[in-house]
């Protein structure tokens, strides 16, 4: 069946109801790449083995990650008319009475992490509740999802619908209302529309830069070509975070739609996902996800009787960390080099293919329906005066809870690290943190303060970058930690410009040498200088901030690196 | 044209073009190692940085990729380009210390040495990637590329075996600011099994990318003169008849017209077997035979038909 009219639509959605709140149990595990990998595929695969073996009515459903993923295997238990109960740290041994619980109508109460009561849609107006009566004393004694601190801090606009629904079932995301937004925007707004909606929320790029979406779109609508292209940037290739990642395992769909919408508003017809190569579930959940809506035709040609036409394609990249620079993810689009390319033209007059493109963050994109359904006034309450919305940061390092949260921006690390994470979990003290990835500084804890908000992290040294956090304990070597990214940015340089491939290499090879004692003053003068140069010359984002992390180090951790200093080179 | 302040002299420039030939044309030097006229311009060796003054804020630029723009200040001697020119001499210095370039350069601004605490290799390619552009863009082979990232970047032939596209025309090696593409052209050379000795002729190798190719020889005076690949290549895209590979280009006599005794029939025309000659209009009913060189294999045949003795 083919959505003609937005009354399709909404039989879809109708329909769906039944498969969120079930008449039959639904028993979904979280199968995102955190759960895998805490052996949720096989959990998946025993509770069906269970279910059948102690012939209860259930439907075993796979869903993504909702962020807990320090807690994983999730499993979670929706019976009728009785509150969701989340459970986790699920273990193998432990299935079979939990299904048997499922039977009896009891809770394993050393398992369950939290109960939910509703699910509330993206546009607010659909509120699935599962329960109406008043609740058992059994349940009672739970802790609703919404007063826990976790969920409670957090503003979920983006993973609004991740862990909730099914991924790879077109129909569980149009209920909450999915698609909602392309329905809106296609039938009653004007591309100028909703680039003036996204003016007016404020929105900036995900990736780093924070430029604003806008502005870009303004900048490619009135740009000539021929053809015009949306390209989604999904390079994600951070070494220690996975957001991007669990958030398309979750809802892929959600891109699908920014993307449609991205290409309606610059006037262009084909778009492509350039994605992390070692994302494979995320790049078989989104290829599903774009057939699923190529088959109920929103995506393709007509969109919905509209007469816009719009196709999607997803490409695989190698993971090199600068494919994630806009200009080299082109290059590599276009079957060259990873290269950067020299600026200007710039991507929004001279593109893909020569043609004029907006290269936006998966995050970015996730955005725009919400903004287009609720309107840009709306989202530009959120946040701080400079930064407007939401942020997925992803906590990790020295740290008791591992997980991804959003929040809204202008929120101060220390609440993230103590709220979310809680702390380092060892009694030890924090020392240093890092945020935006490997071109962060390394900050120390008298900072964590700061704000979550792309100018006040600038001025302090770091970046709001794609949003990692990594901690990092009283024990951690912060030399150890600048030779670790100098290694790291002399390997992922791509090696064009004259100082960034050399000067990664140099710096790695002082850094090493100080940390095996043979350091002196002049080895610390010599790397100021070589940063300087860096900065000012290289050609890409990658090399300007390759020695962030270093000369971070120099500034916030002097005593480390003296203390390790000799007076004259023997 | 637009107008643009280079070092406070005003200079006009094309649409278009970039800063770089915008100082040339007026006379201001500006240091590369990795531009070419012939080619697109790449910006990697980041030798030819300007300040640009744009809004109030000064940014550092490639002025070899950046195009001119109406208004522009342009500042190439300031402290902060000398300082980042400075250390990419440096870095290069440290990298390929007996390069003559290189050393050239250092000389200029006033570098005696890298310095001591960065470490010292001995690679003579600068990574310009000049070679590879002139094999794609101009030679349109594309036989060689870069390979590897970051500090393992080298310039190679696929997979590091034998380039097989290649077709030793040497423009690589021509090109090379630095000398490193080694190019031997090998008078005689022969094919040896157990059973003996064959002689294969005259060959060119180039060893960075694993090449050997025959050389042509001279009909007339025996020499070899150019690789076989390259002369294909060069007759499937002038589409000229496989005699015209047969003499060297020293070895050939173009026809001369006397333009005197020359009538304008056409009859040279009609019988050159390669269309080099062809009849130029010098107004009014005056027409007379031209030759083109290019195409010319130096046969005569054009001698031999005209009735008027004009070609020899």
């Amino acid at each position: 069946m083919k959505i003609k009219r937005p009354e399709d639509l909404k039989k879809i959605k109708k329909e769906g109801i039944k498969l969120l709140s079930p008449a039959k149990t639904r028993i979904t595990v979280g199968l995102a790449t955190c759960g895998l990998a805490k052996g949720a595929g096989k959990i998946l695969e025993a509770l069906r083995y269970e279910v059948k073996k102690q012939k209860v009515k259930a439907d075993v459903v796979s869903v993504g990650c909702n962020g807990l993923c320090y807690a994983e295997p999730i499993v979670e238990v929706i019976r009728f008319g009785k509150p969701r109960i989340t459970y986790g740290n699920v273990r193998l041994e432990r299935l079979g009475e939990l299904v048997k619980s499922i039977k009896t109508g009891g809770v394993l109460q050393d398992l369950v992490l939290m109960r939910h009561d509703e699910v509330k849609s993206a546009a607010g107006t659909e509120s699935i509740k599962y329960t109406k009566e008043k609740l058992s004393k059994v349940y009672s004694g739970i802790k609703e999802s919404g007063r826990l601190a976790f969920f409670r801090n957090q503003m979920k606009l983006v993973s609004r619908n991740a862990g909730t629904i099914n991924p790879e079932s077109i129909d569980e995301y149009i209920v909450l209302d999915g698609y909602a937004s392309l329905t809106e925007v296609l039938t009653g707004m004007s591309s100028e529309d909703v680039i003036k909606e996204v003016s007016i929320s404020k929105l900036r790029g995900r990736g780093g830069a924070g430029f604003p979406t806008g502005i870009k779109w303004q900048a490619c609508r009135s740009a000539e070509g021929d053809n015009k292209y949306v390209v989604c940037n999904g390079s994600e290739g951070d070494p220690e975070i996975g957001m991007h990642r669990s958030f398309l395992e979750s809802d892929p769909h959600l891109i699908i739609e920014g993307m449609v919408i991205a290409g309606y508003a610059i006037g262009a017809e084909e778009g492509y996902v350039y994605l992390n190569d070692r994302y494979l579930l995320a790049f078989e959940r989104l290829e599903g996800a774009i057939k699923q809506a190529e088959k109920l035709g929103l995506l393709g040609k007509n969109i919905m009787g509209s007469g816009f036409t719009f196709s999607l394609k997803v490409k695989r990249g190698g993971g090199a960390y600068v494919c994630g620079e806009e200009t080299a993810l082109l290059n590599a689009l276009e079957g060259s080099f990873g290269e950067p390319r020299p600026r200007p033209p710039f991507p929004a007059e001279k593109g893909l293919f020569g043609e004029p493109t907006v290269v936006n963050n998966l995050e970015t994109l996730a955005n725009i329906p919400l903004i287009s359904l609720k309107g840009g006034k709306w989202f530009s309450k959120i946040g701080t005066p400079s930064s407007k919305g939401t942020k997925i940061v992803a906590l990790s390092g020295n740290i008791a809870q591992t997980c991804w949260v959003e929040v809204p921006l202008g929120m101060s690390i220390k609440d993230i690290v103590d709220i979310f994470g809680k702390g380092t979990g060892n009694g030890k003290k924090i020392k240093a943190f890092q945020t935006g990835g490997p071109s962060g500084g390394m900050l120390p804890a008298k900072l964590l303060r700061l704000k979550l908000d792309y100018d006040q992290l600038n001025k302090s040294g770091s970046l709001l970058g794609s949003g990692g956090l990594v901690v990092m304990d009283e024990d951690i070597d912060m030399l150890d930690m600048a030779k670790f990214f100098a290694g790291f940015f002399a390997d992922e340089s791509c090696g064009k410009c004259s100082t960034c491939r050399e000067g990664t290499r140099r710096l790695q090879e002082i850094l090493e040498g100080i940390i095996e004692g043979q350091g002196t003053k002049e080895h610390i003068n010599l790397i100021k200088r070589i940063a300087a140069a860096m900065a000012d010359t290289s050609a890409c984002a990658l090399g300007k901030t390759a020695a962030v992390p270093i000369i971070s180090v120099l500034k916030h951790f002097p005593k480390e690196i003296e203390g390790k200093l000799i007076k004259k080179r023997a | 044209m637009v107008t643009l302040k280079i070092d406070g002299k005003k200079v006009k420039a094309k649409e278009g073009t970039t800063i770089l030939e915008a100082a040339r044309a007026s006379g201001i030097e500006i240091p590369t190692l990795c531009s070419n006229d012939a080619l697109k311009s790449y910006g990697a060796c980041r030798l030819c940085i300007v300040e640009i003054h744009k809004k109030g804020n000064a940014v550092i630029e490639t002025s070899c990729t950046y195009p001119v723009e109406e208004g522009l200040i342009v500042k190439t001697d300031t402290h902060r380009v000398i300082e980042g020119r400075k250390m990419v001499v440096e870095l290069y210095l440290a990298r390929c210390p007996n390069v003559k370039i290189i050393s050239q350069l250092a000389q200029e601004y006033g570098i005696k040495e890298s310095a001591r605490e960065m470490g010292k290799d001995n690679e003579y390619c600068i990574l310009c990637g000049l070679c590879v552009r002139a094999c794609n863009e101009v030679v349109k082979t594309g036989a060689i590329q870069f390979a590897g990232s970051g500090v393992n970047k080298v310039v190679d032939s696929p997979f590091s075996k034998t380039a097989e596209d290649c077709i030793a025309c040497g423009s690589c090696a021509f090109i090379c600011p630095t000398g490193i593409i080694k190019i031997n052209d090998l008078a005689s050379t022969a094919l040896c099994t157990p059973e003996g000795c064959e002689p294969t002729g005259p060959q060119r190798e180039i060893l960075n990318w694993k090449v050997e190719h025959k050389l042509k020889e001279c009909k007339k005076c025996g020499n070899p003169y150019a690789p076989e690949p390259h002369l294909e290549k060069v007759k499937q895209e002038r589409n000229l008849p496989t005699e015209f590979f047969d003499i060297c280009p020293s070895c050939r006599k173009y026809p001369v017209i006397d333009e005197d005794k020359c009538l304008g029939c056409g009859g040279c025309m009609e019988n050159c077997p390669c269309g080099a000659l062809e009849l130029d209009d010098k107004g009014g009913y005056d027409k007379k035979a031209h030759v083109y060189t290019q195409n010319c294999t130096a046969c005569h045949s054009c001698e031999l038909v005209c009735p008027m003795q004009a070609i020899s």
